[in-house]
């Protein structure tokens, strides 16, 4: 659907440099039972929404139905009813074990999809012959009457005798075509025994990054002829949902592969303003609204990537992306693996996430778990934690994906969004002047905030997004009781920076961890193992959200970090000190 | 038993000074093949093939101009071909680099020997007459054949440059070497643009035009003009074109293939890289047989086995070790090897 869904875009904006032809046509090929798969079913229904809207989509669905998948037979007639007639999508039904229907079907399809630009399904009737996979034994589930029936139907027999009765072969052409074939198959099954075969781990993994730059032509975006001026709006200081906006419209200005879209991004410029006024500045062609489904909004970045583009797509909270995650974890992030690094679908997903809204909507907009990223081999999980950062590494994340190829998934604390000041109102300490941020925040390297006068001798928090802001806050109390603090905050959560964390702990002996996501499965597991594994001579303590989901009102404020609770666990870790230095002066 | 084998035609610049008298040194024995093709350029008031074959010295302007090479190179190519000993080679698939595409049409048997001389001389006097542009090569690889980013990066950059100041298009992946193709202006940000490898890359092939790129449009109109489909035949061997896609016997479009050989090979990239990726893994043969004259064309399809790891080669040493035991391509312009086939 999102390959399908770019051919018609790369047309749209002529685009140069598109891997596929601007008249292409998507093939989507899956069988009777996995139809009712909800990926299929989201990705037809995808397809037939965006051509309800009168766009084009020119995609070819096309379900091999056996009747069977497996074991279990799949209703007489629930393809054709369920599909049959839906709105916006085109229904062609074909007898695949007819050679010369399958391919009248096939070209009917074919030429809904490339000249009418529509979507279409095309139902095509077909056997299976022996069973599912080696393992299966046929027998088992299907009475032998009716598996010597199917075997009758063996398509290439029928194609056979239809090619002797239509006089295109003689019987002795197709046994001499049919010996080449198989000896051609065997010289390849030969040759592939002997290829050359994995034998380590560093062999196996080496594709997980792709570390490939994607040719482009570099063709810069342009602005609509009334985009709106922003200069104004770089120069004076701003939070970091419009810095985000401004990162982006950078971004889009530079490359005009970069496309933005999610639900609500485009007219209303997202539900916290992260994407205001880019669709007013690069035209609906460039950010659009999605439907209501972020498999089909992750499933649309894989087919622009595929296909040249640079996609941002928004997840517009963190806790609906669960509902698609397989999109990241065994679509997105697998493809560079399973092709040895000869594909790759760059993209930079962003996702609005973690608590702290204040009581309000509970779970679904306050998830505070990001374990479903964190175990995904090659993806980037990037979080800032003020707006100058998420510039910076907006930045990173866009260099990644356009030179390494990589799929970054860039987290932006919703409850940072729109905070302006950090110690005292009207300090205006969380904003910053796009225009003044400068350079980028490299992969692998984190931000160290000396908190207070010192330089951070006593203890080191380690930290990362809403944590970070907390943590500054505490530490200015620490500060008035003795205690100096050096914030480090992490930017990268997969991979985690433990080489730069560990070097920004330095010689400090008490680390404490703040980390805002529920305790079981959050980052702090990752980077108490990974103190350890450096034999670090430090004390760690942490600070988690309590295992639980978010409930609605103040009580959310139970279950998450706090900066008063920061404040009890850093003079628990590094009290002893104080209270030295309080016998100090009584002495 | 039989051993499998893959018939591989070479372009153009492969009859050379060391080639003269190829024709007459290895086939003496096909005169009516030969006699054929000099009849019907005797018709067109050509010299023969036979002619140009016992000229006593070789002059480039006569054997390398393009109605003359291309006529020649079928020639000696074509009686390679039927020089083959099919009682110990059993082909299984042709293909060939860009002029060889016309003489994997012949050995394919899509073109019938008049129609294959007519077909490569026609093309060969509207290149002479019609063709613009130029053509140069550089390596995507390194000394040692193997991938060189920096050399790839080289080449897309030429791309860009050329671009940029005129017409620049990448005409043929030749193994280990990309063949660039421009307008004067093209040619000229891509030659200024390379940085110098080797010591004599990039090298600007003298009398070739952008063969393989839009700029010869004109040239495709022309021959779709001289040219009807009728010339073509259902293939007796699989025939891999400059895509990479087989045409196969007895299910091929002559239609198509007309459209093809006319329309797309001559304006578009011609991929004779891929032709050697799909013509040892879908085919898998035991051996590779380089048709003659010549022998250069060795070089692009050990790079493209090198890059496939086929049969564990990782380099030029590796192939050199491999061809001294148990050579894998046998290319019949080489005296050492001609023999292993004929």
């Amino acid at each position: 659907m999102g390959a399908a869904f770019s051919i018609a875009l790369a047309r749209t904006h002529k685009k140069p440099d598109a891997a596929m032809p601007h008249d292409a046509v998507a093939l989507c090929s899956f069988g009777d039972a996995s139809a009712n798969h909800s990926t299929a079913v989201g990705a037809i229904n995808a397809a037939a929404h965006t051509a309800y809207r009168g766009l084009p989509m020119p995609l070819v669905f096309i379900c091999e139905d056996n009747g069977i998948g497996i074991s279990v037979k799949t209703p007489e007639g629930w393809i054709a009813a369920n599909y049959g007639a839906r709105p916006g999508l085109a229904y062609v039904y074909g007898d695949g074990r007819d050679i010369v229907d399958a391919a009248r079907a096939a070209r009917a399809a074919e030429l809904c999809a490339r000249r009418l630009r529509k979507p279409v399904f095309l139902h095509l009737r077909t056997v299976r012959l022996m069973g599912h996979a080696g393992s299966d034994v046929e027998t088992g589930y299907r009475d032998r009457a009716e598996i010597e029936r199917e075997a009758d139907h063996d398509p290439l027999l029928h194609t056979a005798r239809r090619c002797i009765e239509e006089g295109v072969y003689a019987r002795e052409d197709i046994e001499n075509l049919y010996a080449d074939i198989g000896g051609r198959v065997r010289r390849a099954m030969e040759a592939a025994c002997t290829r050359p075969k994995l034998d380590c781990a560093e062999a196996v993994t080496a594709p997980l990054t792709p570390n490939m730059r994607i040719p482009r032509t570099g063709l810069p975006g342009r602005l609509l002829a009334r985009a709106p001026d922003d200069a104004r709006a770089r120069r004076e200081p701003q939070h970091m949902s419009r810095l985000i906006s401004l990162a982006l419209a950078e971004q889009m200005e530079k490359d005009a592969s970069v496309a933005v879209f999610g639900e609500d991004v485009g007219r209303k410029g997202g539900v916290y303003g992260a994407t205001t006024r880019l669709q007013q500045k690069f035209g609906p062609g460039r950010v659009f609204d999605t439907l209501l489904d972020e498999q089909s909004i992750l499933g649309m970045a894989i087919g622009l990537a595929h296909n040249g583009y640079l996609p941002v797509p928004e997840i517009q909270f963190l806790a609906y992306v669960h509902n698609a995650e397989d999109q990241l974890r065994g679509e997105a992030g697998s493809l560079s693996f399973f092709s040895n690094s000869q594909y790759a679908n760059p993209m930079v997903v962003r996702v609005a996430g973690l608590a702290y809204q204040k009581g309000f909507g509970g779970h679904f907009h306050n998830d505070n778990s990001v374990a479903v990223f964190r175990d995904i081999p090659g993806i980037v999980l990037a979080c800032p934690s003020s707006g100058a950062e998420a510039v910076r590494m907006m930045r990173e994340a866009f260099r990644l994906a356009r030179d390494e190829g990589r799929v970054v998934v860039f987290l932006e604390p919703i409850a940072l969004y729109g905070t302006k000041d950090l110690h005292e109102a009207g300090d205006g300490a969380m904003t910053a002047a796009f225009d003044e941020i400068e350079g980028r925040a490299r992969f692998g390297e984190v931000n160290v905030i000396e908190a207070g006068d010192g330089d951070g001798e006593d203890l080191a928090i380690v930290t990362y997004g809403n944590g970070t802001y907390l943590s500054q806050r505490a530490a200015r109390r620490l500060a008035e009781q003795g205690i100096s603090a050096r914030i480090i905050d992490l930017r990268w959560l997969t991979p985690l920076p433990v080489d730069a964390m560990i070097e920004a702990i330095g010689a400090r002996r008490n680390v404490l961890i703040v980390d805002e996501c529920r305790r079981t499965g959050s980052p702090s597991e990752e980077i108490i193992a990974a103190l350890n594994d450096s034999n670090a001579p430090c004390t760690v303590a942490r600070v988690t959200g309590v295992d639980t989901y978010i409930p609605l009102g103040p009580a959310a404020d139970t279950v998450l970090v706090s900066e008063d609770g920061i404040v009890e666990a850093a003079l628990k870790l590094a009290g002893r000190k104080l209270q030295q230095q309080k016998q100090r002066a009584a002495e | 038993m039989k051993k499998s084998a893959i018939v591989l035609f070479p372009g153009r610049g492969t009859y050379g000074k060391n080639e003269l008298g190829y024709l007459a040194r290895h086939h003496a024995d096909k005169a009516a093949f030969i006699a054929g093709v000099d009849q019907w350029r005797e018709a067109q008031g050509r010299e023969t093939v036979s002619a140009l074959d016992a000229r006593k010295t070789y002059s480039a302007a006569k054997h390398a101009s393009s109605v003359n090479a291309s006529a020649i190179i079928y020639a000696c190519a074509l009686a390679d071909f039927a020089a083959i000993d099919r009682t110990r080679y059993d082909i299984v698939a042709v293909c060939g680099n860009s002029l060889g595409w016309y003489l994997t049409l012949a050995a394919g048997g899509a073109l019938a020997p008049a129609n294959a001389i007519r077909l490569v001389d026609t093309m060969g006097a509207l290149m002479e007459e019609k063709g613009v542009g130029g053509q140069l090569v550089y390596p995507f690889t390194d000394e040692d054949w193997r991938q060189s980013r920096a050399h790839e990066k080289a080449v897309a950059e030429a791309l860009h440059a050329g671009r940029t100041a005129g017409e620049a298009y990448l005409s043929i992946r030749l193994g280990g070497m990309a063949v660039l193709a421009g307008d004067e202006k093209g040619m000229a940000a891509m030659e200024k643009s390379l940085p110098p490898v080797e010591g004599r890359y990039p090298f600007r092939l003298a009398r070739h035009a952008a063969f393989h790129t839009p700029l010869l449009e004109h040239v495709s109109n022309a021959a779709f003009d001289a040219l009807g489909s009728e010339l073509f035949q259902g293939s007796a061997l699989p025939m891999i074109d400059g895509r990479g896609a087989i045409w196969s016997p007895r299910a091929t479009d002559t239609d198509a293939l007309y459209q093809y050989t006319l329309g797309t090979q001559i304006v578009e990239t011609y991929d004779f890289s891929k032709s050697v990726e799909v013509a040892i893994k879908e085919f898998a043969p035991d051996r590779l047989i380089l048709a003659g004259p010549g022998a250069t064309l060795g070089a692009p399809i050990a790079q493209e086995l090198i890059r496939w790891r086929w049969r564990g080669l990782e380099s030029k040493a590796d192939f050199a070790a491999l061809q001294k035991e148990d050579p894998f391509l046998i290319a019949m312009g080489r005296e050492d090897q001609r023999g292993l086939v004929t």
